[in-house]
């Protein structure tokens, strides 16, 4: 009863992380993907079953990966998670923004963290890559910005 | 002798499909018509036992077939195939004379089943009969027709769903595809909602290399009506009116993108629906000169609910990259049919 119980939990829990709208990638020491969800294989156009194994450096060939390479490392051995900002890399993954018709930037604006997962023994063998889309949030603010930047030349002009 | 068997439907993939699945052990004489007046004409001058009829068809569609062919002295047994599976279509169409409906698409089995249920066919009577009606394999469709097709069915699945909500009955033209520019997109939406303000929800799917916005836009006069179907008595404020908007953008878009996502394998990611307007002038809703795209294929739907005043108009927006993977699998979709 107990296990079929169990079962139930970890087939929704597998639903949920599968169909969530967030980016999941689980990674190993060797940038080996082991877990490649639905919001992943949609936007990128690459199924789980081909990601999967794959090296997320040689998956996306356009990411820069020493770069990369280097935030992984420090999420491996500070054990600490790490963020990405839209304002640092707007476009981590080349995704396109999903309303391509009546939204303003072709492409998704992303928040990146990264999370190390720790096995029962305490030692991080995975980490987590959680990919958000921030397009609307991050179109709005080069809005108010440039809007602001319009006001401020207009009344320096008007003070003169 | 043979059944003589008259297929009337607009859709050559829906025709297809249906002479496919016929029992194959009958012994049958099909013949096709494009509308429901096609059919008519048929009719007129020739005698056919069974009669397959679509229901959302141009020119005229089924239930005004249905009504025609009332004050025929000799009418075939009439059998609607639809995928507008919504109870008060059943039970309108079987009022006016149809022996049986059938959804869309059919199956060969439960078609079987239905037609000797209805003894129009017993599976004892040919057994060594092979089928005289091979479909050319060579039959191409275009990506227009195979479009129309599967939103029609999936227009009728989400029409059944907010039928049996609300109990009313929703009327289902037939879907528009045409690839638009960005002029031509504000211009369609302009000549279907003709009011001056309206509001509009859009929300976003993507998978296996299409993309594609679901875009619903309600004419701001629906409102009471929205309200009053919903069971809504309080005072409308703008917060109820963008409740209204968001539950009934959710219960006719999730149904048709489901039926979608089914016919084509996709399992599509989607985005939180989106409010792009209230109470805003058609063109704004679409700011032209800060897109980028160039051209989309767009689908058409308007639905109307019989006896309110509601009007929304569902357009499915797909970006132009995404038309070559949809051609490619909508031919596999055609042919494995």
């Amino acid at each position: 009863m107990k296990e079929s119980e169990g079962l139930a939990d970890f087939h929704w829990m597998f639903d949920m992380l599968h169909h969530i709208d967030v980016g999941l990638v689980v990674l190993n020491t060797k940038y080996e993907i082991q877990l490649w969800n639905s919001f992943m294989e949609n936007h990128s156009g690459v199924s789980s079953s081909i990601a999967k194994q794959q090296s997320l450096l040689t998956l996306f060939p356009d990411l820069d990966a020493s770069w990369l390479r280097q935030k992984l490392d420090n999420v491996f051995g500070l054990k600490t998670p790490i963020f990405i900002s839209w304002e640092q890399r707007p476009n981590l993954f080349p995704f396109k923004s999903y309303r391509p018709i009546t939204g303003v930037s072709d492409k998704m604006y992303q928040n990146v963290a990264i999370r190390p997962i720790s096995e029962p023994d305490g030692s991080i063998k995975h980490l987590c890559l959680v990919v958000y889309d921030v397009t609307d949030i991050a179109v709005n603010k080069t809005a108010l910005s440039t809007a602001n930047a319009r006001l401020q030349r207009l009344t320096k002009a008007l003070s003169k | 002798m043979s059944t003589r068997v008259l297929i009337c439907d607009d859709s050559k993939i829906a025709r297809k499909q249906l002479t496919r699945i016929l029992p194959t052990d009958w012994d049958v004489e099909v013949e096709y018509a494009e509308h429901g007046q096609e059919a008519l004409d048929i009719l007129s001058s020739s005698v056919f036992d069974i009669l397959f009829l679509d229901l959302n068809m141009p020119v005229k569609d089924g239930y005004e077939t249905l009504e025609a062919l009332q004050s025929f002295t000799q009418s075939p047994a009439v059998i609607v195939v639809s995928g507008d599976v919504q109870p008060k279509a059943i039970e309108r169409v079987k009022n006016m004379g149809a022996v049986a409906f059938h959804k869309k698409p059919a199956e060969a089995d439960e078609l079987r089943a239905l037609l000797i249920s209805l003894e129009l066919f017993s599976a004892d009577q040919n057994e060594n009969h092979t089928n005289t009606h091979v479909v050319t394999a060579a039959e191409q469709f275009s990506l227009n027709e195979c479009l129309q097709e599967i939103s029609n069915i999936a227009m009728g699945r989400a029409a059944s769903v907010l039928a049996n909500m609300l109990n009313v009955f929703i009327k289902l033209p037939v879907p528009k595809v045409n690839i638009l520019e960005v002029g031509e997109l504000q211009m369609a939406l302009d000549y279907s909602v003709k009011e001056d303000s309206c509001s509009a929800v859009s929300q976003g799917f993507v998978g296996s290399g299409i993309a594609f916005e679901a875009l619903l836009i309600f004419s701001d006069s629906s409102f009471p009506d929205m309200a009053e179907l919903l069971g809504v008595t309080e005072e409308i404020t703008r917060e109820l009116e963008t409740e209204l908007l968001m539950d009934v953008s959710s219960v006719l878009v999730g149904p048709f993108m489901q039926a979608i996502g089914k016919q084509l394998n996709i399992d599509f990611s989607h985005s939180h629906p989106v409010l792009l307007g209230q109470h805003v002038k058609i063109k704004d809703i679409i700011n032209a000169k800060r897109t980028t795209w160039k051209r989309t294929l767009a689908v058409e739907i308007v639905y109307e609910v019989e006896n309110y005043q509601i009007n929304c108009d569902l357009m499915l927006l797909f970006t132009e990259d995404s038309v070559a993977t949809l051609e490619n699998l909508l031919s596999f979709l055609a042919e494995d049919e």
